[in-house]
């Protein structure tokens, strides 16, 4: 690939190691991938914050690149940690970890860092525009960025994040460019049996990962989703269908601005391929969601990826007055900004005196915390969550809607 | 024979470890083990390390770079890596295994058979990412 002068001197080491090893790693990348140059990108999103996740290379990496002065030359917002920085304890993290964590923590601080710990930082704390150069990380916030703002990133692996923000550049292949954001694959979904309009969100992230399943590597354009459609159904279904395909972008006609008809949304062309949705697909998606039929879950996991102050205000209206039974728990997972909103709403008082745990910046995926607490059985409305929990943490998992998960958490059991 | 893209250059030989479903290397792949876990795929339980595992393409996570790098630290990654796609995010895993701790993991892709088609799970498989062939040996 082409390299300017500085670029070219960057990878001799003239601007130091940091910005060596980081922009090696980007022109393999790009070399590998065919791109034609680098590009500017104006903000990051970093998925690197997790040590659960990154373990002893990412944190080694993450400190060398403290340790010789790196900086984050754009704005970079962070993923979860992953634990509640506050009430780890409570959560029963042990104290090793949280010492390795706040390594990590702090070298994403020391390299500036937005400290917004959350997965969906299009809600709180990351400002994007339509047509604009990114580099994110963390697959929810990859999809959100590009189908709902048509913001342009690559679906950015751990630690290329770090070194795309280092350098202030990403190259210059497969979303960024016109022609690999056509819509390949047409899902038309069967408005006249399926009621779009009532879907829950956990409907909508069994339809997302029905989607992203069949797309695999190809563009999905959905029709016959409402324009009412909301900002939180948008984001459950695409954690979604990221997390059931190799899906970074999604259109919706009529909804995402880059399908404003269908004929914009695939570029012109005709879909490869058209696949109906109706309601044996969502059934079947749902069910396979799930790894049990048996509802006797003692951990009801909700806000995967991280609820909105909207969501939040949902389910404190659901569990108000109700209290979550012994032995069972029911953790509500939220950035920092959206906990510090609802807080003064008065909606964390409800939760909390239900008996509901608010778990700010944590993940139920990112830590085990089922070994910990000796869970058996998760219930979530995350098609997310549903997917990874059970090969991380090894329970049985029941996916449903928010109102069951909420009633399972606060049903007298005989 | 089968003729395949390289994407990350090196050569390995090893038992192979087929798969037709897509699969998420964080989610999927316990690092510290080599345990495959994701419970919805055949291969859920058995071990990487060593093995040529053979997927259609990695799907999910951006975190799956993080996870083969840490499973490289470990050795307890695959010798290598044979897909009908490799997605980035998986090659950066490549990358940063060789940058940093000098670990080759050979990946190709693009093979003019879809591998699934005729190396079984447990075939001994030779990758030549170098030369950009497949070779099954041994049955």
């Amino acid at each position: 690939m082409f390299l300017t002068n500085e670029e070219e001197a960057m990878l001799n080491g003239e601007y130091g190691e940091a910005l060596e090893i980081a922009i090696s790693v980007l022109v393999k990348l790009g070399d590998i991938y065919e791109a034609d140059r680098m590009i500017e990108v104006e903000n990051a999103h970093i998925d690197s914050s997790s040590y659960f996740i990154i373990g002893e290379s990412g944190l080694n990496l993450c400190e060398k690149f403290v340790n010789l002065g790196a900086t984050f030359k754009v704005p970079a917002t962070l993923n979860p940690l992953g634990i509640d920085p506050h009430r780890w304890q409570e959560f029963r993290v042990s104290k090793s970890y949280v010492e390795k964590q706040n390594r990590l923590a702090e070298a994403h601080i020391s390299l500036g860092g937005i400290a917004t710990w959350t997965c969906a930082p299009y809600q709180y704390g990351a400002n994007l525009r339509f047509g604009q150069n990114v580099a994110w990380g963390e697959s929810n916030a990859v999809v959100s960025a590009n189908s709902v703002y048509g913001a342009r990133t690559e679906r950015l692996g751990d630690l290329t994040d770090i070194c795309a923000a280092v350098v202030g550049k990403y190259p210059r292949f497969g979303l960024y460019l016109n022609e690999n954001r056509r819509g390949q694959v047409l899902f038309k979904i069967e408005s006249d049996k399926l009621d779009v309009k009532s879907f829950s969100y956990a409907d909508y992230a069994a339809l997302g990962f029905c989607i992203g399943s069949l797309a695999g590597t190809r563009v999905p354009v959905v029709t016959e989703i409402p324009k009412s459609v909301t900002w939180d159904q948008l984001k459950d279904f695409g954690a979604a269908i990221a997390t059931g395909g190799s899906v970074g972008l999604y259109h919706i006609v009529g909804v995402t601005p880059e399908a404003r008809t269908l004929s914009e949304a695939c570029g012109g062309l005709k879909p490869e391929e058209v696949i109906s949705i109706g309601v044996d697909e969502i059934n079947e998606t749902r069910e396979k969601l799930s790894t049990t039929t048996e509802v006797k879950a003692d951990i009801i996991v909700l806000g995967c990826p991280h609820y909105s102050v909207e969501q939040l205000k949902r389910a404190a209206i659901i569990v108000k007055g109700k209290k979550v039974v012994e032995g069972v728990e029911l953790w509500i997972q939220t950035s920092p900004m959206a906990k510090m909103l609802a807080s003064e709403m008065g909606i964390i008082d409800i939760i909390e005196a239900a008996g509901g745990k608010i778990h700010i910046s944590g993940c139920f995926t990112m830590y085990n915390y089922a070994q910990e607490w000796g869970f058996g059985t998760l219930m979530t409305d995350s098609a997310k969550n549903a997917y990874y929990s059970s090969g991380i943490t090894g329970v049985e998992v029941v996916f449903d809607d928010t109102e069951k998960c909420i009633e399972a958490a606060t049903r007298q059991r005989s | 024979m089968i003729k395949c893209h390289t994407v990350i250059n090196g050569v390995a030989e090893g038992e192979a470890l087929v798969t037709n479903k897509p699969l998420s290397l964080w989610g999927g792949l316990d690092p510290k083990s080599g345990e495959i876990i994701d419970r919805r795929n055949a291969l859920s339980g058995k071990n990487v390390s060593g093995k040529v595992l053979v997927y259609p393409y990695g799907v999910g996570s951006c975190s799956s770079s993080a996870t083969l790098l840490e499973a490289s630290r470990l050795d307890k990654a695959p010798c290598a890596i044979v897909n009908l796609e490799t997605e980035p995010i998986v090659a950066v895993g490549a990358i940063l295994a060789e940058k940093l701790y000098g670990k080759i993991i050979p990946i190709v892709d693009k093979p003019d058979i879809n591998p699934s088609k005729v190396i079984r799970t447990g075939d001994r498989v030779k990758v030549d990412a170098n030369k950009g062939i497949i070779e099954a040996t041994i049955r």
